[in-house]
């Protein structure tokens, strides 16, 4: 038996023998009854109910018990709106062939363009195969930018991909600015002044990238082995720590280690590979690469089996 | 630890930013044709004038709105100011050289260290932003100067700011961080 849980929960009856007492609803058989007594007050009260019986092992994909998409109280405030949808029967087309009723009418004005970039940012999300926390995150970022209105000269496409990839960072798996943008229409310089302004309006801020949150990435789209791509990150950080690279962006001294490490092992793979894997221009991986060459030796762990030794490596 | 003195930093400034007002409605088109060293940007609304001495140029519109770059001083930029606005007075036109204001100062100082930028963002976390990907330097933002500052791992460090002193006082101030997170040669 269900109970009410209104605040203002005596309608207008009440039992006569105990005023106080709060009605109890069935509504199965429509009646307020008075717990204390039993007496039935209310009659024919509205059952709200479902319609018809739904039984588990029906086809999962029609619930008749639902009356509406997915609600998304979180991000939508509201979605109670009304489309016409396509008609099936003969009847709904008109001479020419066209369909009938063919407005599927206007719906949620107010937050139609936050709905737009939702999907935009979901369909962006699945081309690099996101999770879902990460596309959850980014909606939320992306109401709370709309709501503050002050980036509102924006294109809502590119505050998306600024979204994404503070989201991505945010969670501690990264995406370059490259990536970013090969999903999106937008271009880097646009993201990156709309991702400065946000972290301006939304007054945080992020943690720098470190150059182990690529690697596997970038190693396994390499088609790297496991020992390869623990060289590489150990490299890597090796020179970050030993400071051989300054002014190096993460993403080239990255490149520059998987390079070295793939030169030294058996699976050799050239600077164009790795640079249009990274988004690095070849030259960028030259340059990182004559930095951290003198140091090579040091470089590598000490139980790294190589194929080609450290001195025969190439010098470019 | 102790900070050294800035005596020994030379800023150097590189440009100095002014504007004025001439007060009167000016005929682009006069200039253009009349007068010395311009170059007439029609589609814009602009003419732009280039003086020697002070090594100035100049953005001039017909309100009568005329800013003015390029100048070493904030002496310097008056000077070029007065000597352009005396170089329209003499094609004909009634100016009077009023607001003289220097809008934006930018200068260049050199550190005697390199500088270890991760830790310095790290320590300076709201004023410092860092995005190897997008620029290589840090952005520190001194809000009560207006001023900001460009950090580069070589030690050179780019300051803008609305006056010759906010800039000075802005290295002085950035300093003690930047010798804090400066890379010790072994």
């Amino acid at each position: 038996m269900a109970s009410t849980s209104r605040l203002d929960v005596l309608p207008r009856v009440t039992c006569p023998n105990h005023p106080d007492s709060i009605l109890v609803e069935d509504y199965r058989a429509g009646d307020m009854i008075c717990p204390e007594c039993g007496l039935v007050v209310g009659d024919r009260v509205i059952d709200v109910g479902s319609e018809w019986r739904t039984f588990s092992n029906d086809k999962a994909t029609k619930d008749p018990s639902r009356v509406g998409d997915t609600q998304n109280p979180l991000l939508n405030d509201g979605d109670l709106t009304t489309m016409i949808g396509k008609g099936t029967g003969a009847a709904s087309f008109d001479e020419f062939g066209n369909s009938k009723y063919q407005n599927r009418r206007t719906m949620s004005s107010s937050d139609r363009a936050m709905m737009n970039a939702f999907k935009e940012i979901t369909n962006m999300a699945d081309r690099i195969n996101l999770p879902r926390n990460i596309v959850d995150r980014t909606n939320n970022l992306f109401k709370q930018v709309y709501e503050q209105k002050s980036l509102k000269g924006r294109s809502n496409d590119a505050i998306a991909s600024a979204c994404l990839y503070i989201a991505c960072r945010q969670e501690g798996v990264p995406r370059t600015f490259k990536e970013i943008c090969a999903v999106s229409r937008i271009s880097k310089k646009e993201i990156g002044r709309c991702f400065k302004l946000i972290l301006k309006a939304l007054e945080t801020s992020v943690d720098l990238i470190t150059t182990g949150d690529f690697m596997s990435r970038f190693c396994s789209n390499l088609g790297l082995p496991k020992q390869v791509q623990m060289a590489a990150t150990h490299i890597a950080r090796k020179a970050v720590e030993l400071d051989l690279v300054p002014g190096r962006s993460p993403i080239s001294v990255a490149a520059a280690a998987i390079y070295m490490a793939s030169q030294a092992s058996a699976e050799k793979r050239t600077q164009k590979e790795i640079g249009d894997i990274a988004g690095v221009a070849d030259v960028t991986i030259r340059q990182s690469y004559r930095l951290i060459y003198p140091r090579a030796p040091d470089l590598f762990t000490a139980d790294f089996k190589f194929d080609t030794p450290v001195d025969k490596l190439p010098q470019l | 630890m102790d900070a050294d003195s800035d005596v020994a930093l030379d800023i150097l400034i590189t440009n100095v930013v002014c504007v004025f007002r001439t007060r009167c409605h000016l005929n682009l088109r006069k200039i253009a044709l009349e007068g010395a060293n311009v170059i007439y940007k029609r589609d814009v609304g602009k003419v732009l004038m280039k003086l020697r001495k002070p090594r100035i140029t100049a953005t001039i519109w017909s309100s009568g709105k005329v800013i003015c770059t390029g100048a070493t001083s904030e002496e310097e930029a008056k000077l070029g100011a007065r000597r352009l606005a005396r170089s329209l007075q003499k094609l004909g036109f009634q100016v009077i050289f009023t607001d003289f204001k220097v809008v934006n100062v930018l200068a260049v100082c050199n550190m005697p260290f390199e500088i270890r930028l991760p830790e310095f963002t790290k320590n300076n976390r709201p004023h410092a932003s860092y995005e190897p990907e997008l620029h290589p330097a840090v952005c520190y933002r001194i809000k009560s100067l207006k001023a900001t500052l460009q950090i580069f791992s070589t030690g050179s460090i780019t300051v803008t700011g609305p006056n010759v002193k906010a800039v000075a006082s802005a290295v002085e101030q950035i300093y003690p961080f930047v010798f804090e997170s400066r890379k010790q040669i072994l």
